[in-house]
């Protein structure tokens, strides 16, 4: 966390209404089989002198938007008369959202004094004609998408139990500079945000589970060496520049060892490393390449793209580096293994001409396809599980995109000139 | 004479790789380690007909002005190599260019260290093709000690698919880009 978040902490006032034991099961009762939730957002109304339409007007972008790729609802921003009183004292009158259709309503308030933001967002059961959370932020205007987020995430945990993603950020590697540097921007593509600058090639980049520490491959050094940093600070700190390549490194999920691929002894072959790059352990013995190590999310698994077989494939091994079986057993060419958090599933890319992107079950059956326009690589799955990042070229420069698990709602998410590829989310919460 | 030899490089090279366009050569099996390219000298490699596949090389010669330019000192012309898709074992064609390399290494510049650097076209994974383009490299380095250069004077870098010698999605742009380089360190 850095100081700034620290900071915000402490300045942030959250006040949470909990609904939890009948929030857990609501959507179950409220969604029989699988029809969208009608959900219509009004823009926050304003409460002091300073009126800011604009900044109403984006935050039920912001919900319509996050809501809409959860899969959950259709969202959709509606104008309503403002409540005469404010939230707190004026009843809502549901009867006209009721007999257009909706199931769930969100309005909200907001005062701006200077640059001090309070900001209240309240979601509403339309047809139960009750309150089912409310969120109120304390801070600055520049925290407006933040908190629009923040509260698209609460209106997820308060109807299914399991809060959003929507305030994680993307990592990924652009060349907008003319070198490829890394860049983090929310999960919508807004607030990016440059994090080196060092005029080389860095790449693949992946972040430690706590959130804080970004290790990438960068050749500022020359060799494609192993660098950690925070992302609170520029400072880059090599992990591993040993002989040759020193590349696709992996944090494990308890955040203590590094996997990568090495290849100092001949072959590139995977290792794992202690997070300062010590105590190196080599996990493959091959005479093929040994690349892209995925750690399932109980630590337990790694797998990882090899081609021992002639073509690059994805096979998978115990954490320690015994039970080698391959793990995706058609396709000619797979690539970017990615376990969903449950690891229940694994994202990869296949290429079939051009990379698509496919989903398969954790034993490596029932495997789905994706994506079918253009050429996706890259796989990477929000900390939720509901949404896939990749990065797409569909004419024109490849681009970060976001989709939802089962491939549907393809949007492209980045905004950078140039190339965009190598998303990673970041943690949730951060 | 220094541009006599080039120039008798780079004929050499061309017709080396209209040879090469006529028999397709499969020399070393996947998953053979990279050591065995020696014996490839000696011996006629098996022809195999292979099926066209989409993502075989047209085999079209590079000129030598847009891809092959060689990236060493002026003192002396190293030729760059190119490889199949998907491979790491060398061509007829590159084997020619290296003994051609190795003898410049051996007689005109013999205190020269130089680094190879293994590339590759954009088709593949990017983090594959970084493992690939290192082998690439080795491939070569391995291939230059046979032929008598010191293996303390070489090192090896792989840049994956990140910096492509020309830019293009197509057969004359890849075949252009499946490289290793060399670059005089000292």
């Amino acid at each position: 966390m850095s100081f700034l978040q620290r900071i915000f902490l402490v300045c942030l006032l959250v006040l949470f209404v909990q609904h939890s034991s009948e929030a857990a099961n609501y959507i179950e009762v409220t969604a029989a089989g699988n029809r969208l939730l009608k959900l219509a957002v009004v823009p926050p109304q304003p409460m002091g002198a300073t009126i800011r339409p604009e900044l109403a007007n984006e935050t039920a972008e912001v919900h319509s938007f996050d809501l809409t790729m959860s899969g959950l609802f259709a969202a959709e921003r509606r104008d309503a008369a403002p409540l005469l009183h404010g939230l707190s004292l004026t009843p809502i009158d549901f009867v006209p959202w009721l007999s257009a259709g909706y199931d769930l309503l969100i309005r909200g308030e907001y005062e701006l004094r200077g640059q001090e933001l309070t900001l209240e967002f309240r979601l509403y059961d339309v047809v139960a004609k009750k309150l089912l959370t409310s969120k109120r932020f304390l801070g600055r205007e520049k925290d407006l998408r933040r908190y629009a987020h923040s509260f698209s995430d609460e209106v997820l945990r308060a109807l299914t139990g399991e809060k959003g993603s929507f305030t994680s950020k993307i990592l990924y590697v652009s060349n907008q500079t003319g070198n490829k540097e890394l860049y983090l921007m929310d999960w919508d593509g807004f607030n990016s945000r440059q994090l080196t600058s060092n005029h080389s090639i860095n790449i693949s980049p992946d972040i430690s589970p706590d959130g804080r520490e970004v290790i990438f491959t960068s050749y500022k050094r020359g060799n494609p060496d192993l660098y950690k940093r925070a992302l609170s600070s520029n400072l880059e700190v090599p992990v591993s520049s040993r002989s040759g390549l020193n590349i696709t490194g992996a944090w494990s999920p308890n955040g203590t060892r590094i996997a990568l691929s090495l290849s100092k002894d001949g072959n590139t072959e995977i290792y794992t490393v202690a997070k300062d790059g010590s105590s190196p352990s080599r996990l493959t013995v091959s005479h093929a390449a040994n690349v892209s190590p995925a750690w399932t999310p109980d630590g337990s698994k790694i797998a990882f793209v090899s081609d021992r077989l002639g073509k690059p494939q994805i096979f998978i091994m115990d954490a320690s580096g015994g039970n080698v079986r391959r793990l995706i057993t058609s396709g000619s060419y797979n690539v970017n293994p990615a376990w969903s958090p449950k690891g229940d599933k694994l994202a990869f890319a296949r290429s079939v001409g051009g990379f698509q992107i496919f989903v398969a079950n954790a034993d490596g059956s029932g495997e789905t396809q994706l994506t079918f326009e253009g050429n996706n690589e890259r796989p990477r799955w929000s900390p939720d599980g509901r949404l896939i990042s990749f990065s797409s070229r569909r004419g024109g420069q490849e681009a970060i995109y976001v989709m939802r698990a089962d491939g549907s709602g393809q949007t492209k998410v980045s905004r950078a000139k140039g190339n965009s590829q190598h998303p990673v989310w970041t943690p949730s919460g951060q | 004479m220094r541009n006599g030899f080039k120039g008798m490089v780079v004929a050499l090279g061309v017709v080396a790789m209209m040879a090469a366009g006529c028999a397709k050569e499969e020399v070393v099996k996947k998953d053979e380690p990279v050591v065995q390219q020696q014996t490839v000298k000696q011996q006629e490699p098996v022809k195999q007909v292979e099926p066209v596949k989409q993502e075989e090389p047209k085999q079209e010669a590079p000129k030598q002005e847009e891809g092959g330019a060689a990236k060493a000192s002026a003192a002396v012309a190293l030729e760059t190599v190119y490889f199949d898709f998907d491979k790491s074992d060398l061509r007829k064609d590159s084997r020619d260019v290296l003994s051609k390399n190795a003898e410049a290494l051996l007689k005109q510049v013999a205190d020269a260290k130089i680094q190879i650097a293994g590339h590759c076209d954009e088709r593949g994974s990017d983090e594959y093709n970084l493992a690939l383009g290192e082998r690439r490299a080795k491939s070569v380095a391995k291939y230059l000690t046979t032929l008598g250069v010191k293996a303390d004077r070489i090192s090896t870098i792989s840049y994956g698919k990140e910096k492509p010698a020309v830019q293009g999605s197509d057969e004359a742009a890849w075949s252009k880009n499946r490289r290793a380089e060399f670059v005089i360190v000292k």
